[in-house]
């Protein structure tokens, strides 16, 4: 085990050495110049030409990569051209909001495919209906999904509100800036309740396609140990039908499921960048949206990084958790 | 399913049932592929279907679905919106078949070539491969839009460098199976060189399973194409685009519904034809 959580950590060092060389790499070649953003057209030369010396950016590639991985070790991501402020601080500002959002619409996913697994391998009533609804769900973008569910649940219905993270001016900003926890900590359950409210709609429009791959690995596994002599022998002793699914089923089904939900927090990333905007959600998605029409590389670059960053250990921690709950898998 | 059901012995359906059965359900499935046909058809089609041309302003703003001679209705300047949607369509889905092309051809020739060589080649072949698999796939891609600068091109050229990982990695399982095979030893051992025993018998084996893949993925990848896109990476502003314009035209949202929804809902039914088409093709090549 000692050896494995090594050989993933090397790996995850020299993953994210790929990641930063790709983003350094991209840097490079990116069409927005850093002296004429930060100058303005009508620079000098003599000016450029001191500016280029100041921030390094004639010595040789190798020693500016160099610096880049240093202060990225650093947590320094570069300054903005656009706020003119350090990245890291803005990625900061915003990183909470996206954070809830992420974290609703995972746990929303991970439900939702569980029921729908459940559902039709045991093939409950109105199984079916939920199938289909989920299969046409996950095959429209989720854009659509957040403009549709406005459309019905906030224009025409009126239950559940359109934009913002709440309707509470006075709402708490801390500690944590997970509005529903600091809810619970400053002990304001209307708070909370109008956070949840409002993370109803873009948590689901989020959740919809990634439940789907992860219902589906889901059932075909559970297909998989309903199907194996250790359930027929718990069933035959005279277990429930619920002790079953608990202990010998559900249990030995998990494992390929984890492994989808892991690898379709990338997928849900995307997600959240696109729901932000719709939903006017104060997070990273707004941050990179306005940062992408004036070739803000730095911003982007910074949030691209930190998403690919959680990415990688999200997915290290599902590979060495899998390995801890099964003795089978090695390295 | 709480309590035991009681066991009820049940007769075999008669064989001839049984086939016409399997034959029902093997004309669906070619249906299902003549559904990526016909797509691929209407999107070559748009400019004969389009009943105008997608950038010029031909009525009044606004119009709702079905007034004025809008099917689908008229965006905030007065455009077909579905003329503009068919031709959203032809470009969001000849660029999700270009990628899948793109991917399976130089996917497919890493994984040929590592699943054949084996040794180091594969070895270093692999590690990179996966270096790509362990980064999140749209993530990357926003990243290198943003930096090469908006535009379909680009946006292709993004999504084709993390998409072909995939493609490599099932090629080349389906290589090392099939190059423990028997016919693959007497080819080796009739003395057929390397070159030849990858082309000729390990390359055809491996066909169905990346066929079947690539089919699979269309609609994964048009609904990435779409929201990169609605993230404004796409091309730019009067140019039909299916994600950028639903993104456009959001705050119209609660007085002209339709104008940023149309789009989307062509999205969802391309998505929608290509998983169809994806699970026939499946179904198909399994044989089952």
């Amino acid at each position: 085990m000692l050896i494995l959580v090594a050989k993933r950590l090397t790996a995850v060092v020299l993953i994210l050495l790929a990641l930063t060389a790709v983003l350094f790499a991209l840097e490079q070649t990116s069409t927005s110049d850093p002296i004429k953003t930060m100058l303005g057209p009508g620079a000098s030369q003599a000016l450029v030409a001191q500016k280029r010396a100041e921030l390094g950016l004639d010595d040789p590639i190798a020693a500016q990569y160099a610096r880049y991985v240093t202060d990225l070790v650093h947590g320094d991501l570069g300054t903005s051209y656009r706020t003119r402020r350090a990245v890291s601080a803005d990625i900061a500002t915003f990183l909470p909001a996206t954070l809830e959002l992420a974290l609703f619409g995972l746990v929303t996913a991970v439900l939702l495919a569980v029921a729908f697994a459940v559902a039709t391998t045991l093939r409950w009533p109105g199984a079916g209906a939920f199938r289909l609804l989920l299969m046409v769900g996950a095959s429209a973008p989720a854009f659509l999904l957040a403009i549709g569910g406005i459309v019905v649940f906030y224009r025409e219905l009126g239950w559940l509100p359109a934009t913002g993270r709440t309707d509470f001016v006075d709402a708490p900003t801390g500690p944590t800036g997970l509005l529903t926890v600091d809810a619970l900590v400053h002990g304001r359950p209307a708070v909370l309740g109008d956070a949840l409210q409002h993370l109803l709609l873009p948590g689901l429009a989020i959740a919809v396609g990634p439940a789907v791959s992860i219902g589906r690995v889901l059932r075909s596994s559970l297909v998989t140990t309903l199907r194996t002599d250790y359930t027929r022998t718990a069933r035959a002793k005279g277990l429930r039908e619920v002790e079953v699914m608990r202990k010998h089923v559900l249990r030995n089904s998990i494992g390929p499921a984890l492994s989808m939900t892991g690898l379709q927090v990338g997928l849900m990333f995307a997600g959240v960048l696109v729901v932000e905007l719709i939903f006017a959600w104060p997070g990273l998605g707004q941050y990179t949206a306005q940062s992408i029409p004036v070739d803000d590389f730095p911003a982007i670059a910074g949030v691209m990084l930190l998403l690919g960053v959680a990415y990688v250990l999200i997915n290290t921690v599902v590979d060495l958790l899998q390995a801890a709950a099964d003795p089978r898998i090695e390295a | 399913m709480a309590v035991a059901e009681a066991y009820v012995p049940t007769a075999a359906p008669p064989a001839r049932r049984d086939r016409a059965v399997r034959a029902a359900r093997g004309r669906l499935d070619w249906l299902a592929v003549g559904l990526l046909v016909l797509v691929t058809l209407v999107a070559l089609a748009a400019p004969l279907l389009a009943p105008h041309g997608p950038l010029d302003p031909v009525g009044t703003p606004t119009a709702a679905p079905g007034t004025e001679g809008f099917l689908l209705g008229s965006d905030s300047v007065g455009r077909d919106i579905l003329s503009r949607v068919l031709y959203g369509l032809r470009s969001s889905w000849l660029a999700a078949l270009a990628v899948v092309t793109f991917g399976l051809l130089f996917g497919g020739l890493v994984g040929l070539v590592a699943g054949a060589r084996g040794g180091w080649v594969d070895t270093l072949l692999m590690r990179l491969t996966d270096g790509f698999l362990a980064l999140p796939a749209p993530v990357v891609a926003i990243a290198v839009v943003a930096a090469l600068g908006p535009g379909l091109l680009n946006t292709l050229l993004a999504v084709s460098l993390v998409w072909w990982p995939f493609y490599a990695r099932i090629l080349r399982g389906e290589i090392r199976t099939l190059a423990a095979r028997p016919h693959v030893e007497a080819a080796r051992l009739a003395g057929t060189g390397g070159v030849r025993i990858a082309l000729k018998h390990l390359l055809p084996g491996a066909i169905p399973a990346a066929v079947v893949t690539a089919s699979l993925d269309i609609g994964t990848l048009v609904l990435t194409l779409a929201s990169l896109s609605f993230l404004g990476l796409g091309q730019s502003a009067p140019a039909p685009e299916l994600g950028a314009d639903a993104a456009r035209n959001l705050s119209y949202l609660l007085q002209n519904w339709w104008i940023p929804v149309m789009p989307g809902i062509a999205v969802a039914l391309l998505s929608l034809a290509a998983n169809v088409a994806g699970d026939g093709v499946r179904n198909l090549m399994s044989g089952r």
